[in-house]
């Protein structure tokens, strides 16, 4: 868990290659709780990437680990997964940070390459 | 033709069992539907491989990923298993092999050639690191046996009875078949090159490591062994593996202070060292078919076992460094909270 707020941004970096798959199922589940397959078929669709199931697991372990989000009672064998309030802080700030990132490439490439 | 949840308990067997207790219904759901609709992917299987595989390793304590609610109660104190475990293993087959080897050096001629001076020097160096190892091996072994005995509960019973019987059976069958082979005879033979070592510890070394032989590949050796050495070649093994397999339970049951687990990883940075030189030395007599030392030809050959022995002890070597990094960044990151 993290200590204080100006570590929230740190919090994602920390997750070294599972990073990627942490954001994309902390922003699935920012639109609200879902189980292992309902995150898969979210995050094909908005950000054409299929998670397989053995990566999914790990990240939602890691996660669940650092109390970024929080299992649901199972449903039909299915167990649905929610961010807590400590993920979204934590999702936020990695979001900002790369949104920065971003900023500053199409600020550059519309600068110097005139498209942006 | 298996159905398709056939094929996903299939994969879901992969993990270990505190995992799949945790996640292995809601994993098994994830795999029907994902196998229905990708009935063939091998993609899918190798990551499955992949993280089962990590989840095994995070079990054994050599990697820092997560594993379900309360299955550790002491992350470190399971790599300070994996890494007992695995210099166990690296000092029983470098103690295997050495024996082996400084038999064949007690019997070598006094004088030699100039040119195995180098190779004496080696022999020497073999030598030091072994009795280094075992003396680690003590430095480690002591403080943990005594917060064991500190702080003993029901649950350290039966390890501890199966440590004590292994290591007893141990001593015994070695103390039985100390003397068993010529070359083990308690003369000194006409080499001067191990002076400090007593034939006896040698002999003994010998003993407690006689499954270490070539003559399990040869059915006409194997078959003219009397019944009694065959036993003790089986037996000891089995000795050894339940020895070990009991004190790393213990360790990772036993209530073990921070800083004796710190000290734990500071003795096992000195015994990965030693090992490393074990390892370079196995390397180079295994490569150049030479003994390390001035031993003569058919004693000491490298062969088919030997290379293997290498093998393996390099890569016991290589998870005990993984396991003394994880348990290090534990304890960091337990010290900083």
């Amino acid at each position: 868990m993290p200590k204080r707020d100006g570590d929230d941004g740190a919090v994602l970096a920390g997750f070294g290659r599972y990073a990627g798959p942490a954001t994309l199922i902390l922003s699935s589940l920012a639109d609200g709780p879902k189980h292992g397959y309902a995150l898969t078929k979210d995050v094909e669709e908005f950000a054409g990437v299929r998670l397989a199931p053995g990566t999914l697991y790990e990240a939602l372990s890691r996660l669940e680990s650092q109390g970024l989000i929080e299992a649901l009672e199972p449903a039909e064998r299915r167990r649905p997964y929610r961010l807590t309030a400590v993920g979204a802080a934590a999702l936020r700030a990695h979001l900002d940070a790369q949104r920065r990132v971003t900023d500053t490439g199409l600020r550059r490439l519309k600068t110097n390459w005139g498209t942006a | 033709m298996s159905t398709t949840r056939e094929r996903a308990e299939r994969l879901l067997r992969w993990y270990p069992r505190a995992w799949r207790e945790r996640y292995g219904e809601e994993f098994a759901e994830l795999l029907v539907a994902d196998i229905e609709e990708r009935p063939r992917s091998a993609a899918r299987t190798l990551d499955v491989a992949r993280a089962a595989l990590t989840a095994r390793l995070a079990m054994a304590g050599l990697t820092e990923s997560p594993v379900p609610g309360g299955t550790l109660a002491n992350p470190a104190q399971a790599s300070l298993g994996a890494l007992c475990a695995a210099l166990g293993l690296c000092l029983a087959l470098s103690a295997a092999m050495w024996s082996q080897l400084a038999i064949a050096w007690r019997w070598a001629p006094r004088a030699f050639s100039p040119q195995a001076a180098l190779g004496g020097e080696l022999a020497t160096l073999a030598s030091a690191a072994v009795l280094a190892f075992l003396a680690l091996a003590a430095l480690a072994v002591i403080p943990v046996g005594l917060a064991v005995a500190r702080h003993f509960t029901r649950r350290l019973a039966a390890p501890a009875l199966v440590l004590a019987a292994a290591v007893t059976v141990l001593a015994l069958g070695g103390h039985h078949f100390i003397y068993q082979w010529p070359g083990t005879g308690g003369a000194a033979g006409q080499g001067a090159l191990l002076p400090a070592i007593p034939s006896g510890f040698l002999a003994f070394t010998w003993s407690l490591t006689y499954w270490f032989s070539s003559t399990w590949w040869h059915w006409s050796s194997l078959s003219a062994l009397n019944p009694q050495d065959l036993a003790w070649m089986a037996a000891s093994p089995v000795a050894l593996v339940t020895a070990v397999a009991a004190a790393v339970t213990l360790v990772r049951r036993a209530e073990l202070p921070p800083r004796l687990l710190a000290y734990e990883t500071r003795i096992a940075a000195l015994a990965c060292a030693v090992a490393g030189i074990l390892v370079a030395g196995g390397g180079a007599w295994v490569f150049s078919g030479r003994p390390p030392g001035p031993a003569q030809g058919g004693l000491a050959h490298a062969g088919l076992t030997d290379s293997a022995a290498t093998a393996l002890l390099a890569l016991a070597l290589a998870a005990a460094c993984r396991a003394r990094e994880t348990a290090l960044r534990t304890l960091r990151r337990r010290a900083s909270r």
